[in-house]
């Protein structure tokens, strides 16, 4: 509350929008303005808990498992001397989940190096590539240890979904990793990689927001990362004060959707039944 | 009574690979001698069919084929069955991909069901405008400007030479979509970026395991319904009374079925067992 | 240093609110790079990545066979596959001009790509995805133990859900599913009162209670609805199991809505290093 720019910075846009909205709103979709001020509304709770916790102020996170295992595996990596396999999910860096997967890739790769234990990164597309050897290279600089990079820990497979499966097993059968991550989009290749990675006896932790997957990770593998804990990994490994207060946000937006959501079906039941109020569908449906 | 538990232990540690010979077998027996067991079409199935049945003969219908070889024992038949609805009721089919395996699917389809079983004319009754790269941008293309985005057709055919793609620009001059899906892009694209914004109602066939992700979709009146999996393929192939390789698969998987939920009892009471004697000891 | 990390940023930005702000903008221009452009841009980058992906895998491939490195035959498997996909698309069509263009060549019957999809390519795919029917069963057979509450509601909605969508459930009558109930609670009576007449008595009583209600009602297969499977099936698929996906669906929207926002106001660098 005490943080005046935020507020200031608020204020300010909603002047410019009003006076842009008096002089007739030109060029702008009249029928979405609905979804714009939840837009603004969810983003300023994002922004205004990120900048609370770079003040310094703490918020509790609740312990997650699956997060916690993530440094418990990469030790049994060292002490088993076999390599951590970590997948990036199937799809290019256009989806939030590989870009997520990647930086939680990065923060692997920190363990990996401090630990000197050799990370496999079979990947499905060229651009993740890229993007995770460019995450693994400095997390090893970052860890004062970049001769231990190699570019070639980063390696490109294939495009086609079950032919990367069928190289990513393959690795799995001859290589014998000790930890085996899935970390991204993934689909019906899932429960081939965690099955087989349950077979030659790795630790395998997963984190995936692909709905119909969450199943058969939660399934096969010893800690799985449901949906936003997924999202949320990248605040808890790197314990950064702007990561975590948006962790925060998201939760409180998650309560005001709670509330719409009971006050809306409150609303429609008069509506429907006793013909008091206003339909609130019609206002909430974005076209 | 310890022979007995000790039995039941064995089998609950069984070595996974009897798991997978038994479900071979199960799997292979009953596709070589059918039992035949009656289909009973779900709510969601049946307002596919009755939706398709209700368009007025000759109404202009968009197939979105997005499966590839592996998914093809669950999309392919509803995609065939799907394909003789439409012809038998002279209906004009444009056909598109936005997988590019669903090309091949497609035109084992055509061939099978267009060209052998109805003698259907390329060009008067259907298009096949294939795939093109782009995923949702795709959607949005066909959306805003579908000419602009297929320029030709998938025998490179010049889209202004085929009779049937006259008065045709972007997906409101379509009255109906199917997508037979199987992952992204596919079901949820065409919903979000299509069917939804414009009004045009649709509706869909995917594999099992997505039908939870379209089902909010269903209910909340987006699309019509859907055809889920092999059985809700079995169950289409069933109102439009011509079985195929989805009828036959059925027999197959519901032996499966069973199969699997004795080895969950059985592996059950091993657990029992195991707790108990640990109980004592 | 600023063409590695401001200019990134910048992009990233610049383009993130363009597209974002560009959804609720009625200019043509706009509306064609957010709804066209944006997505083709990213789709032609993609595209000619590729080749760096392929160059990749083919040096690391050659560099197992010339230094015969552990499995250094299936090495040679795979760079045979990827010559083999270029000649077959790009340089041998195995048909005339007159029956395939190039690229009809691909979908055209007879053509050696053609071949290579039906022959190699289609039985590989669908082979891969069999896989899953095994580890279905194993993984199910490892996972569905009756350890608490919720283990048991997961393992008791399996089964309906399994046994119910396939054509066996509806063969299954609703008689015999109340039947299984009373001696599931029998069971559970039991282990309860460790009484063998209590057992014996609600046992009895529960039996009777379900045949004298079979002789009345006719024993009809698919009634009480409450109790036939497809119709528990239905139901558990409809309700309970949507309004969960629909919540999980929310979260992960919203757990997109927020990484995305931290990209776009450059509060996440880690896409480029800290």
């Amino acid at each position: 509350m005490k943080d005046k720019q935020f507020w200031l910075a608020n204020l300010v846009i909603i002047i410019v929008f009003l006076v842009y909205w008096m002089a007739g709103q030109p060029y702008f979709f009249v029928d979405r303005i609905v979804m714009l001020v939840a837009m603004f509304a969810m983003g300023s709770t994002l922004i205004y808990n990120v900048r609370f916790a770079k003040q310094g102020g703490e918020f509790y996170l609740r312990p997650i498992p699956g997060l916690k295992a993530v440094e418990e595996a990469v030790g049994r990596s060292t002490e088993m001397g076999r390599p951590i396999l970590y997948v990036p999910g199937i799809q290019d860096m256009d989806q939030v989940e590989t870009v997520a997967g990647v930086i939680v890739l990065g923060h692997v790769a920190k363990m990996t190096a401090r630990y000197e234990t050799s990370l496999n990164v079979p990947v499905s597309r060229s651009i993740v590539m890229k993007a995770a050897r460019e995450a693994c290279r400095e997390s090893y600089m970052l860890e004062g240890r970049p001769d231990m990079f190699n570019e070639d820990m980063v390696h490109y497979l294939t495009d086609d979904q079950f032919a990367y499966a069928a190289g990513v097993n393959g690795i799995m059968v001859r290589e014998k990793p000790a930890a085996c991550m899935y970390m991204g989009k993934f689909y019906a290749e899932s429960l081939i990689l965690a099955e087989t990675g349950n077979s030659i006896g790795a630790i395998q932790i997963a984190g995936t927001a692909s709905q119909a997957q969450i199943p058969f990770f939660v399934t096969a593998c010893d800690y799985t990362l449901i949906g936003e804990e997924f999202f949320a990994a990248s605040a808890y490994l790197s314990k950064k004060p702007e990561l975590i207060g948006g962790v925060r946000g998201q939760d409180m937006i998650k309560v005001a959707i709670i509330v719409v959501i009971i006050l809306s079906t409150i609303i429609m039941t008069m509506y429907e039944n006793f013909g008091i109020g206003f339909n609130v569908i019609e206002l909430l449906t974005v076209r | 009574m310890s022979k007995i538990q000790d039995a039941f232990l064995k089998i609950g540690s069984v070595d996974r690979r009897w798991i997978f010979l038994i479900i071979a077998l199960v799997v292979i027996v009953p596709l070589l001698i059918p039992v035949g067991l009656p289909i009973r079409p779900t709510d969601t199935t049946k307002n596919v069919y009755d939706a398709i049945e209700s368009l007025p003969t000759g109404s202009k219908v968009l197939l979105s084929i997005e499966y590839s070889p592996s998914t093809r024992p669950e999309n392919h038949p509803m995609t065939i069955s799907i394909m003789r609805h439409l012809f038998t009721n002279n209906h004009k089919v444009f056909i598109t991909c936005l997988w590019p395996d669903g090309q091949f699917m497609a035109q084992d389809a055509i061939n099978q069901v267009a060209k052998n079983e109805f003698n259907k004319v390329y060009g008067e009754d259907y298009v096949f405008l294939g795939f093109r790269p782009g995923n949702e941008a795709v959607v949005k293309g066909i959306v805003s400007n579908l000419r602009k985005l297929y320029t030709v057709d998938v025998y490179q055919e010049k889209i202004e030479n085929i009779p049937l793609m006259n008065g045709i620009t972007n997906f409101k001059d379509f009255d109906f979509l199917f997508s037979s899906s199987a992952g992204f892009p596919g079901t949820i694209e065409w919903v979000q970026y299509a069917s939804d914004p414009t009004g045009v109602p649709m509706a869909t066939g995917v594999t099992s395991i997505q039908v939870n992700e379209v089902m909010p979709y269903v209910q909340a009146g987006q699309m019509v319904g859907v055809l889920a999996g092999m059985p809700g393929a079995a169950e289409y192939e069933a109102l439009i009374g011509q079985k195929g390789s989805a009828t036959s698969g059925m027999d197959a998987q519901s032996v499966a079925h069973l199969v699997i939920v004795l080895f969950i009892v059985l592996g059950n009471v091993a657990y029992f067992i195991e707790r108990n004697r640990a109980k004592k000891y | 240093m600023i063409w590695k990390r401001q200019i990134p940023i910048l992009i990233v930005t610049v383009v993130g609110w363009i597209t974002i702000l560009g959804w609720y903008i009625d200019e043509p221009t706009i509306q064609g790079f957010v709804n066209d452009d944006a997505t083709q841009w990213f789709d032609i980058l993609a595209s000619f990545a590729i080749i760096l992906g392929a160059l990749n895998l083919i040096k690391l491939q050659v560099q197992k066979i010339l230094y015969q490195k552990p499995g250094w035959i299936y090495s040679i498997v795979a760079v045979s596959g990827f010559v083999f996909s270029i000649v077959a698309g790009f340089f041998i069509k195995g048909v005339e001009d007159s029956v395939a263009k190039w690229g009809a060549h691909v979908t055209t019957d007879g053509t050696l790509f053609k071949w290579m999809f039906d022959y190699m390519f289609s039985p590989l795919s669908a082979t891969m995805f069999s896989l899953l029917a095994f580890f279905v069963a194993s993984a199910s057979y490892r996972a569905f133990r009756i350890r608490n509450f919720e283990a048991t509601l997961l393992l008791v909605s399996g089964i309906i859900i399994m046994v119910g969508r396939v054509p066996i459930g509806s063969v299954i009558s609703s008689w015999f599913i109340m039947y299984l109930i009373v001696l599931s609670a029998g069971i559970y009576v039991n282990i309860w009162k460790k009484d063998m007449t209590v057992t014996f008595i609600f046992v009895a009583v529960g039996i009777s209670i379900v045949t004298i209600s079979g002789f009345v009602m006719g024993w009809p297969i698919d009634q009480p609805g409450i109790f036939y499977l497809p119709a528990i099936q239905e139901w558990i698929y409809y309700y309970p199991n949507v309004a969960g996906a629909r919540s999980i669906m929310i979260g992960i929207g919203l757990g997109i809505f927020a990484t995305s926002i931290r990209y776009v106001l450059g509060i996440e660098r880690s896409y480029i290093g800290e």
